[in-house]
């Protein structure tokens, strides 16, 4: 894939700012420090090596040691005055900043008060760095919790505890379970734990403010091959079950999220702006539940059993507004 | 990518033409002049004609100052009237940081929450530059087990973020919540904020005098940005929660009728009140639970369909009525509206 040409830029302007302060900096070691690859360090460099003042005489250019990179070492012998790391864009400052402002607000980081020092401390050393700019955006993630919840929760995770949970789920069944916690995961308002259920005999992702009761138990938790870096909705379906059948739902642009954060099967965009999704109804309450929160930018829904469930439960509760004096 | 079209030789890839301009305007002695880019930095001596040149060097800085780098114009003087360029070196660099592998792990997991493609994309900008000023390798112990997420804001972010930063005016049609009218809006804007899943932009509506939020997601179409920059102040302090008001941020309660036996993560949250409760409906307990986001709570109890009504706030009871309205007529509306108006 073609790498944008600012992103490109501003890593080579980086790499000669960093090997100017670093010294000399095997090729694997700068791959790293720049999160990519060996082969895209190399191309760098070679473009670095042509480029210079105009006249691009070979004393006019960026140079290396050519010797050292033979043996995978990257050594600068002249950086053409690019020796300062460039500062950050307004865009950049922003975006970083405002991630971090939010992260100290969330609940699982104000739990922990060494966790909330260190995003604290980073906040402050890029705040200062960045200037009043980065005020622009003002982010808060969170929401409603239960802070003794969350506070058992936060401390099963780092302590690697196993918890008991009474959790009420999407079908509205409350139940006990034994969890392994691996992450908590702060999607905007609303706070997750992921971990491996033993009533389940999987993995599992809790809604944190649907935990009425936590508490931590003596058990360590036990080695589960999972990975805890997951997508809240893709998993709220994964774990209902494998066989399903396909829904098509066709949405408005607002609802633009939906495609980006339910495990659907395909996208199409439609020309009108609205656009189709497809996704399998693992759970059919979890679906009922999405379609009555988002039904305003619901354009249509299929198959007709499917929509015939979620407007049947809808007009069973309009209907009980009209019966409730004074509501109807 | 599109090439640079040179008349003989490979076109010069993008990145490496505006790499050598930054090399030259890090170097000239005074500054250089357009002429002197064209004739002097290798990739622009391709360009077929001196529209195709003034284009490209026009696009070029626009992405350099974009990235940060603080390109000067100098007037003309002495032996010539021409305008000369130059990068000033000492707003060019980054202070120093110094994060500790703690903090930088921070840094590397904040930015993770965005979902938009163009955050997403200024955030690993900024790791890189981080990475270029040798920040140390990241450390996830203090942050362990957590990933904060964000909803994506959408295409109205850019121009407004563009907008707030030059303090340019914003004008774009928004669809006004109550009415669902759609109407120009022109907008001195102050800060864009994410509050309870919703992205808002606070600031002054010229047209109403007054100040306002707009939420992004009713924003319909392109946001245009003012030419002019600077064209207004911003308050030294915008408090956005409190501009937000009642629809978000401050605290409220939902006095709800709930089935029993149903609802228990509601129910965990409820609290005591202190003035009269209502009367339960029949059939129904009443549960009185605190909320501030008003989208977030409609979107909850909507959800529950018949098992929980909403008896108070007002507001709260249309929000949910007009989810359940849109989802009853999902079906082509096969057995008529039973849902009365009212």
């Amino acid at each position: 894939m073609a790498e944008r040409a600012d992103d490109r830029l501003v890593r080579l302007l980086g790499i000669v700012a960093y090997l100017d302060g670093a010294g000399p900096v095997g090729v694997d070691e700068l791959a790293r420090q720049f999160r990519v690859t060996a082969e895209r360090i190399r191309q760098d460099i070679d473009a670095l090596w042509v480029s210079g003042t105009p006249g691009y005489m070979p004393d006019d250019l960026i140079d290396f040691d050519a010797y050292s990179l033979e043996e995978g070492v990257v050594s600068l012998t002249q950086s053409r005055g690019l020796t300062r790391p460039l500062r950050l864009g307004t865009r950049e400052a922003v975006a970083l900043v405002a991630a971090l402002r939010a992260m100290h607000t969330t609940p699982a980081v104000q739990a922990d008060a060494e966790r909330a020092a260190v995003v604290a401390s980073a906040l402050d050393k890029l705040t200062a760095a960045t200037g009043e700019a980065a005020n622009a955006v003002d982010v808060r993630l969170g929401g409603q919790g239960d802070a003794r919840v969350l506070g058992t929760l936060t401390q099963a995770v780092s302590a690697g505890r196993r918890v008991r949970l009474r959790y009420v789920d999407a079908a509205d069944v409350t139940s006990e379970r034994d969890v392994d916690p691996v992450r908590l995961v702060t999607q905007d308002d609303a706070t997750y734990l992921v971990g491996w259920c033993y009533r389940a005999e999987g993995r599992r992702t809790f809604r944190v403010d649907r935990v009425l009761d936590a508490t931590l138990t003596p058990d360590p938790v036990r080695a589960h091959d999972l990975d805890g870096d997951v997508d809240i909705f893709a998993q709220v379906a994964a774990d209902a079950g494998q066989s399903a059948r396909v829904a098509v739902l066709r949405l408005a642009s607002a609802a633009r999220w939906v495609a980006e954060e339910v495990p659907v099967e395909s996208v199409t965009d439609l020309p009108d702006g609205s656009f189709e999704v497809r996704l399998r109804v693992t759970n059919p309450a979890w679906l009922r539940r999405l379609l009555l929160t988002n039904a305003p930018d619901v354009l249509a829904v299929g198959p007709p059993d499917v929509a015939a469930d979620v407007a049947g439960a809808a007009r069973d509760a309009l209907a009980a507004y009209a019966d409730v004096p004074g509501l109807g | 990518m599109a090439g640079d079209d040179a008349a003989g030789g490979p076109p010069t890839r993008p990145d490496e033409r505006l790499l050598n301009l930054v090399i030259a305007l890090v170097n000239t002695s005074a500054a250089m002049t357009k002429q002197q880019v064209r004739s002097g930095v290798h990739g622009y001596d391709g360009a077929p004609s001196t529209e195709a040149f003034e284009r490209m060097f026009e696009r070029d800085k626009d992405t350099l100052r974009a990235l940060g780098v603080p390109i000067v114009t100098v007037e003309g003087s002495g032996h010539s009237e021409d305008v000369g360029y130059r990068i000033d070196n000492e707003a060019y660099a980054l202070p120093p940081v110094d994060l500790t592998p703690a903090e930088l792990g921070v840094v590397a997991l904040a930015a993770q929450l965005w979902s938009d493609k163009t955050l997403r994309t200024d955030m690993s900008r900024a790791m890189t530059k981080l990475a270029a000023a040798g920040a140390a390798d990241a450390a996830g112990d203090a942050v362990a087990g957590l990933t904060p997420r964000l909803r994506a804001a959408g295409d109205a972010y850019g121009p407004l973020l563009e907008a707030v930063s030059e303090r340019r005016v914003a004008t774009f049609r928004y669809r006004a919540a109550n009415t669902g009218q759609v109407r120009t809006r022109t907008v001195e804007p102050w800060r864009i904020a994410a509050r309870g899943g919703g992205w808002y932009v606070v600031g002054h509506d010229r047209d109403r005098d007054a100040t306002r939020v707009f939420r992004l997601s009713r924003i319909d179409g392109r946001v245009r940005v003012g030419a002019e920059a600077g064209a207004f102040t911003i308050p030294d302090r915008v408090d956005v929660d409190a501009a937000l008001g009642a629809g978000v941020g401050s605290e409220r309660t939902a006095v709800l009728a709930v089935v029993p036996e149903r609802a228990p993560a509601l129910r965990a949250r409820a609290v005591q009140t202190d003035g009269p409760v209502p009367r339960a409906p029949q059939g129904r307990d009443v549960v009185t639970v605190p909320f501030r986001s008003l989208t977030a709570q409609a979107d909850e109890v909507a959800g529950y369909g018949v098992a929980v009504l909403v008896l108070a706030p007002d507001e709260l009871r249309a929000e949910v009525r007009r989810r359940l309205t849109a989802a009853a007529a999902l079906d082509g509306g096969a057995h008529g509206t039973a849902g009365r108006d009212g």
